[in-house]
């Protein structure tokens, strides 16, 4: 390889101070995730709960055309609050979240430092806070795809099927609480998936440690309630702590007899430390050894 | 002025890693020299913005160093010396990306992309991806990076380590044409001091965190000293002794030649005046032509 004859050319066009500089990090993020394989298959697959749930919205408006095929129909296709509840809380959905979580955001930050590239981020104009929330969009994206996108869809097209407002004027506040609920599962487990992939240069080791970290509280709080038989120990999952909290959004019966207060106080103080310490493990200043 | 720094101190807890470091670059290549511990990343991270000194002030491109890191850093390339690239994406991608977020629109960034990697010599390889290239690739790439939103101002960290010759070669006659004739400032540190000596027109040599020498390569190896080779013939202990004592650096080849570093105000004919008095002869006497490296050596104090 030669240097070629033609030289240097200067650029002609202005820099400019961009209004969402992380935009090319969570795009690439995005379209690498798609890349991957059977990443689509789980994609697509962990769609399903929301394919059944609107056509649960279909029958429900329905009912009469479906009464042959299905037994005390009013019972199993009741859409209220309780109905969105299912869906955001269920465990398929909670189990096919950890899933992408595992595609999408094990090597977003190990892989940066496996392969000295925060030092590419870090010596262009980009800061600290906007990195991370390149990353975290990857993330949000694809959690809001199964979370908010289909939480509203169910709530319009219950609107549409049942071609009156009434469905809105009985719960004005189910949008606000899709959207709430929605946004609180998304950040929870952004800032759970970048801190664990800080913890280690080795994408494989951050995927297990995404999988195993969600399902051992489970495992965990299995095992004490079984020796105990206290529901306080359901606060050890990460994933109970979740449906107490979607519980609560949509004003629904917690499935735990103890305040949901005490989940809202360990999702928030796990996001709080895993931010803390992204911010601390994370330096600009590691760029030149 | 594109570098202009004025009494800058720095430490990390109590260990002291910048002093009083007063500089005044204009354009042109700049050598940023110095020994382990002397003080160059840190004084490199203060030009990126990444520390802020304890006390004094400066200024990168005419943003100041405290308060307009962003700015800094995006009208300043870095090639870093570690291996670091982004896995999963071919040259092209990979260039155009770190365009966009210097701050290039997408589609520039693209159009770019080419013409450094073409520039850089990666033309051919440019859909690869960046994982599967050589290390005289990836080192090329890695300048293709820090040339993609056209800086003014690039900073090179051992831009030749790692290269075969005939890559290193290459890189030098890069970073020789960016610097000569593009009107690019380009500081580089390294450790190779003959690519310094054969990019640079000038140096700063940093030492313990204090600023060892500053200036123009020829003119510091003619001011800081006068180097002669010489042979001599009887008893040199005496006599080499009586150097060291005027204030005369001396260093021995294996052939027997002496080396002597002189001070610019001492005459030549006090080695004649020495060898006199020891009663030895002085059987070959040249002025040498002096090299970065005895520069280094004499300000840095290690042979």
């Amino acid at each position: 390889m030669t240097i070629k004859e033609k030289g240097y050319t200067h650029w002609e066009g202005e820099l400019e101070e961009k209004k969402f500089p992380w935009w090319p990090i969570t795009r690439f993020g995005i379209l690498s995730t798609f890349r991957k394989k059977f990443f689509k298959i789980f994609f697509f697959g962990s769609l399903i709960p929301a394919v059944v749930f609107l056509v649960g919205i279909y029958i429900s408006e329905r009912l009469d055309d479906f009464r042959t095929m299905i037994q005390r129909p009013e019972r199993l296709l009741n859409v209220d609050p309780g109905y969105f509840k299912s869906y955001f809380t269920g465990d398929f959905l909670l189990f096919m979240m950890v899933m992408i979580l595992v595609f999408c955001g094990a090597g977003l930050i190990s892989d940066d430092m496996k392969h000295n590239s925060l030092q590419l981020y870090f010596s262009r104009p980009l800061k600290k806070n906007q990195y991370f929330l390149g990353k975290a969009a990857v993330v949000l994206f694809f959690l809001f795809m199964l979370t908010l996108v289909p939480g509203l869809v169910f709530f319009f097209m219950k609107l549409i099927f049942a071609g009156s407002f009434q469905f809105f004027t009985t719960y004005p506040w189910l949008p606000l609480s899709v959207i709430g609920y929605s946004l609180l599962v998304t950040v929870f487990f952004s800032l759970y998936t970048l801190f664990l992939s800080s913890l280690s240069k080795n994408r494989r080791y951050v995927a297990i440690l995404i999988f195993s970290v969600y399902f051992f509280s489970d495992i965990l709080f299995g095992i004490f309630y079984g020796i105990f038989r206290n529901q306080h120990f359901a606060l050890l999952s990460l994933k109970v702590n979740l449906q107490q909290i979607g519980a609560l959004i949509f004003n629904q019966k917690l499935p735990y007899s103890i305040s949901s207060l005490y989940s809202f106080l360990i999702i928030f103080s796990i996001s709080f430390l895993a931010a803390v310490y992204l911010r601390k493990k994370v330096k600009g200043v590691s760029i030149i050894k | 002025m594109t570098i202009e720094v004025k009494d800058i101190h720095f430490s990390y807890g109590k260990v002291k890693a910048l002093s009083g470091i007063n500089l005044h670059l204009e354009n042109g290549a700049v050598g940023l020299l110095g020994p382990n511990g002397a003080g160059k990343s840190t004084l490199l991270r203060i030009f990126l913005g990444f520390l802020v000194p304890d006390s004094g002030e400066g200024k990168i491109l005419g943003y100041d160093i405290k308060s307009q890191q962003s700015h800094i850093r995006r009208y300043v390339g870095y090639m870093p010396e570690d291996d670091c690239f982004i896995p999963g994406m071919d040259a092209v991608t990979f260039t155009s990306y770190l365009g966009e977020l210097s701050g290039m629109s997408r589609q520039e960034a693209m159009k770019r992309a080419h013409e450094v990697l073409f520039y850089v010599g990666l033309e051919e390889g440019r859909y690869r991806l960046v994982e599967t290239y050589s290390l005289g690739m990836k080192q090329r790439l890695k300048l293709a990076q820090a040339l993609v939103h056209d800086p003014k101002l690039l900073f090179l960290d051992e831009p030749t380590s790692s290269l075969d010759p005939q890559g290193r070669k290459e890189t030098l006659e890069l970073i020789k044409d960016i610097s000569s004739k593009k009107d690019i400032q380009v500081l580089i540190s390294s450790h190779i001091l003959s690519d310094i000596e054969s990019v640079c027109s000038h140096v700063v040599i940093l030492n313990k965190g204090e600023l060892a020498a500053q200036g123009e390569i020829d003119e510091l190896k003619e001011i800081k000293y006068r180097l002669y080779e010489i042979k001599v013939k009887g008893e040199s202990q005496g006599f080499l002794q009586k150097l060291k004592n005027i204030g005369c650096r001396i260093e021995e080849t294996e052939d027997m030649l002496l080396k002597v570093y002189m001070l610019p105000e001492q005459s030549p004919q006090e080695i004649f005046k020495v060898a006199l008095e020891e009663k030895v002869q002085v059987r070959h006497f040249i002025k040498s032509q002096t090299t970065l490296e005895d520069l280094f050596a004499k300000v840095v104090g290690v042979d």
